[in-house]
Order: structure tokens, then sequence, then C-alpha cells
């Protein structure tokens, strides 16, 4: 539903998006995943029809954003950084609103601006106006805005942004129910996010694609070595224990608090944590706690854009230069 | 149509759902309402002439003043507030075109001073009681406000465009207003008669002396007409090229 080919964004001063290539399919949550000014937001707005590409080509639905701009347009719905509304209209009044400027008509805009405010859970504020709204109201409000006219495809800037942990919940669910029948591109900057909602996951950074794959495809790409960690209560020597354990390489302990706290570094594809638990059971120690600890997101994100001084700027101008170069 | 429509709705309502439109409203009444009376008391002295009621009521320079200031007051959110909220993204990329949502937003806010201007229709109801009014004239001075009022908003819609700042907005349109405005009255510099011609083109003053006698000039027609048709082609430019920088 989105197509995106080798899509470059120049403005006078920077590259801000440089040869981006995706797609989304029907029925997929795409997470567009990148630190601040990483090029997120300029894409999602030359795929709105807000700016013009310097290159490349973008489809909504099949229709080229620059030459079907109308027909792109109308096939997609957007929500903009920063929720942006009419504080003095009433939830309904700007619903309606939103509903005949993207073309609905008649008696559907009614029906249309009900649905709407049924699937974003607006019923209580329907009538109040989005002036006296909280914030998180106002993001519903605004999400409904976006997809009032039943779009085909959703792209969403940051939907969650500057909410509390509730609303982001709320938001969430709602996002993963809409992608069901619909292609939605979503951009943040928050990790657990694309976990938690997305199928796949693109990191932009400096304007480039730098890995893509799902949340889980992405860890295992870039993890290293598993770990475990188990805690048991009391001062327990386990160490010799747990290191005899098959698959485990090298075990760290550590005692505080009437803990004993083990940290195993295990083989790759090793996962010795139901041995951990037998043992603790044959030996009779108390096992508090165990868990895997996976690589995070956070982790993957952190290594993909950390710019290193002696990395070289990965800016489109510097790529023709440093190949010629090798 | 109906997206033009939504615009053109959403726009006029705006005004009315703000505290602006009423002090706007109310100024203007009472304003008008004062130079009415200023108006009713000296003609009522023994010498005033008759019948001159109606050219009075349109020409005084108050009217000009009303429209000076008026005018940029009212054009100065169109764009600014969009620009500042965000919502002018949304409104972009929804399917309409830049010329749909400018012609949309100027043809809210020519609604806006159009409702202004309809209470004043009480004075000339007022008049009629007293002193006999051809109703031709009366219409023909209406029509001449609402062209002098579209081409007066048509700039200031093209100053909003250019701003995120309503202040700047409407400091913007006033200033461009002031020369376009006063570009007629420069024949008291003139001693050429032919160059007179040409000054008298642009005379507003005198255009709406016209209007209120009842004189429906085509050429005035002609040349409001097109002159708000360029501000408001020049604002769509602006919008377009502006979108880079939002």
């Amino acid at each position: 539903m989105i197509e995106v080919q080798n899509l470059t964004k120049t403005y006078p001063s920077q590259t801000a998006v440089a040869d981006v290539t995706f797609s989304v399919k029907e029925g997929e949550i795409v997470g567009f995943l990148g630190p601040n000014g990483a090029g997120k937001t300029t894409t999602m707005r030359v795929l709105t029809g807000f700016l013009p590409p310097t290159s490349g080509t973008a489809r909504i639905a099949g229709h080229d954003v620059l030459t079907h701009s109308k027909e792109a347009r109308a096939a997609l719905g957007y929500l903009p950084e920063s929720a942006a509304l009419y504080p003095e209209m009433r939830v309904t009044e700007y619903l309606a609103y939103r509903a005949r400027l993207e073309g609905v008509t008649g008696p559907a805009v009614k029906s249309r601006v009900a649905e709407a405010v049924d699937r974003c859970l607006l019923g209580e504020v329907a009538h109040r106006k989005i002036d006296n709204l909280s914030k998180g109201y106002r993001q519903r409000t605004a999400l409904a805005g976006a997809l009032v006219h039943q779009p085909p495809v959703l792209i969403l800037d940051e939907p969650t942004v500057g909410l509390d942990p509730t609303q982001i919940i709320k938001i969430r669910e709602m996002i993963r129910s809409l992608g069901k029948e619909r292609a939605v591109l979503l951009s943040t900057h928050i990790l657990p996010e694309v976990d938690a909602v997305c199928d796949r996951v693109l990191i932009i950074d400096r304007g480039r694609i730098v890995a893509e794959g799902t949340p889980q495809e992405l860890r295992s790409k870039l993890a290293g070595t598993p770990v475990i960690r188990a805690v048991f209560k009391g001062d327990v020597a386990v160490r010799e224990a747990l290191a005899g354990l098959s698959g485990v390489v090298r075990v760290e302990e550590e005692r505080a608090a009437g803990e004993t706290r083990a940290r195993l570094e295990c083989l790759p594809d090793a996962d010795p944590s139901e041995d951990v638990f037998h043992l603790a059971v044959a030996r009779g120690f108390v096992l508090r706690q165990l868990s895997r600890e996976a690589l995070s997101l956070e982790d993957v994100f952190v290594r993909l854009t950390r710019h290193d001084e002696a990395a070289p700027a990965p800016a489109a101008e510097s790529a023709p230069t440093s190949e010629a170069a090798s | 149509m109906r997206r033009f429509l939504a615009i053109v709705g959403r726009e006029w309502r705006a005004y009315f759902l703000s505290p602006l439109a009423y002090v706007i409203l109310a100024a203007f009444l009472v304003c008008s309402g004062w130079v009415f009376w200023i108006l009713l008391a000296s003609l009522s002295g023994p010498n005033a002439r008759a019948g001159q009621a109606l050219l009075y009521l349109f020409t005084n320079t108050f009217v000009w003043i009303y429209l000076l200031f008026t005018v940029p007051m009212i054009a100065m959110r169109l764009f600014p507030e969009e620009r500042k909220s965000g919502t002018i993204e949304v409104l972009l990329t929804s399917p309409v075109s830049e010329a749909t949502v400018v012609l949309g937003k100027f043809t809210g806010a020519f609604g806006f001073f159009l409702t202004m201007w309809a209470p004043s229709l009480i004075y000339v109801i007022f008049l009629r009681a007293h002193t006999p009014i051809d109703l031709g004239p009366v219409a023909s001075a209406y029509l001449g406000i609402a062209l002098i009022g579209a081409l007066f908003l048509s700039i200031g819609t093209f100053a909003s465009v250019l701003t995120k700042n309503q202040i700047v907005a409407a400091i913007l349109s006033f200033a461009m207003l002031i020369p376009i405005f006063s570009a007629g009255l420069l024949d008291v510099l003139l001693s050429d008669p032919s160059k007179t011609d040409l000054v008298n083109y642009f005379n507003m003053w005198e255009h709406m002396e016209d209007f209120a006698r009842g004189v429906v000039d085509s050429r005035r027609l002609v040349y409001y007409g097109s002159l708000t048709a360029f501000f408001l082609f020049l604002a769509t430019v602006v919008l377009n090229s502006k979108k880079e920088t939002a």
C-alpha cells in the first residue's frame, strides 16, 4: 500500500532523507524508528504529499504522490506530529469537518463520525470543546480525525508522544486494531512502542535506513551472547554448579541484601534456564528470579545509531567519494 | 466544491467561536452607530441638503477607517493560526488543492466581513422612515463595500500567508492597504490632467461615491475583481512555496 523507491529529499543546507526504499503492505504495521532529526517526519511529509521529493518515487495505494497527488492524498489518513487540532471546535464538529474535507458527503458524514468516535473511545467527550480536553483525549481526537474517512493507509507521526502510560497503552491497542485491515506507518523514537505495536521496524538514521526487520529479527541479528540472570535467596554458593551446566560459558556471582545474584553468559542458541531451575530444586535453593536477558531493541538501536568520531559521516554527498577511495 | 464549502463553513464559524469576532463586531457597531448619530445630527440642521443622507452614510471618512482597520484584523488569523497549531499540515495533505484552501479561507473571511456589515442595514431602515431613500443606490453602495472589502481581504489573505505571526500579518496588510488605497488620492499632487485620469482609475474614494450614487460601472467590477483574483493568486503561490519551511 505504501511503496517508496530511492526517495531522497535534500534541503539547500542538508540532506534530510537519502535514498530510502521500503514498502508497507496491507494489514501491516511498520514502525519508523530513529533519533530526533533522523528524517522520519520529512519522509512522512513526502509520503503525504506535503513536501515534494527531490528524487525517487513514493506511491500510496498505487498512486504516485507527485503525479497523482490528489488520489494519493485521498487514500491516506495522516496524523501530524503534535496532534494539530482546532481548539475552538467541538470533537464531533471537528471530525465532521475532516470527513467533509476528505470528500465524505451527505448522511455518510454522520455515520463515519459516529464510527470514529466509537473506535477511538471518544463517546464521553464527543460534544466537548477540544480546547478543554486532556492531552490523551486530544491525541485520540486527532487520531480519529486521521481515520474518519476510513483510508486504506494510515501515516502516524509520533502518535503517543506526551501521553501518560495508561493513555499510551490505549492508543497502542487502537493502532494495533487499526492495523488489521490497513497499512500503517508510524514513527517513534520510543523503543518499547515498536516492540509493542509493530510487525516490522525500519531504523532510520541521518536520512538512511540502517536496519530493517521484525523486532525479533533485529535483536537476533545484532545480539551477542545470550545472558541468563538468576537470583537466589540467601547466601548460597552456586557458581560452580551453574558453570557446570551445558551451554554456559561464564558465570559471575554477586552477593547483596541477602541474595545471591548470578549472571550466566551462554553459547549462542543455548538456553539453560530450565536446567538452572532443576538445579535449584535439586539443591534446595530458593530461586527468586530467573530471567533471560534479551538484547533490548534499545541496545540494537544504540548500536546502529551511535556515531563514533572515527566513522565516516553517511551523508549522501560523501558516498561516491568513499567508494572511489576504496 | 463540497470540500471548498467545508473550508468556508469552518472558517466562518471559527470567527464566531473566538472572542476576536465579537470585539470586532462590537467595535464596528459602536463606531458606526456614533457616526450615524453625528450624521443625523448634522443632516437635521437647517443647512443640510435633502436627499444626501445615503451618500454621507457610505462616503464619510469613517467608512474608510473601518475598512482599513478591520480588514487586516479579520484576515490576520487566516494562515498564521493554522501554521502555529500545525493544522495547515492536515489541510494541505487532505485531497484539496492549495487554490481551494486559499479561496475557501478567503470566502469564509469575506462571509464574516459581510456579516459585520449586515447590522448597518438598520441605519438605512431608520433613514427611510424619515427621509426619502431610493433602494437602488443602497444596493449599489453595499456592492461597493463588498467589492472594496473583497480586495482589501485578498490583500490581507496574501499578507497572512507570508508570516506565522498574526500581528506581523496585520501590520503587513495594513502597510499594503495604505499605499493601494491612497494611490488614487494622488491627484491633488498632479497638475497634468492626462495623469489625473490614470490616478482617478485607482481612486477608491471616488469609486465609492459612484456606488453610493447608484452608478455601477463595469470598469469598477473588473478593477476590483481582477485585483482580488491577483492577490489570491499570489497567496496561493506563496502558500505552495512556504510548505518547505512549515
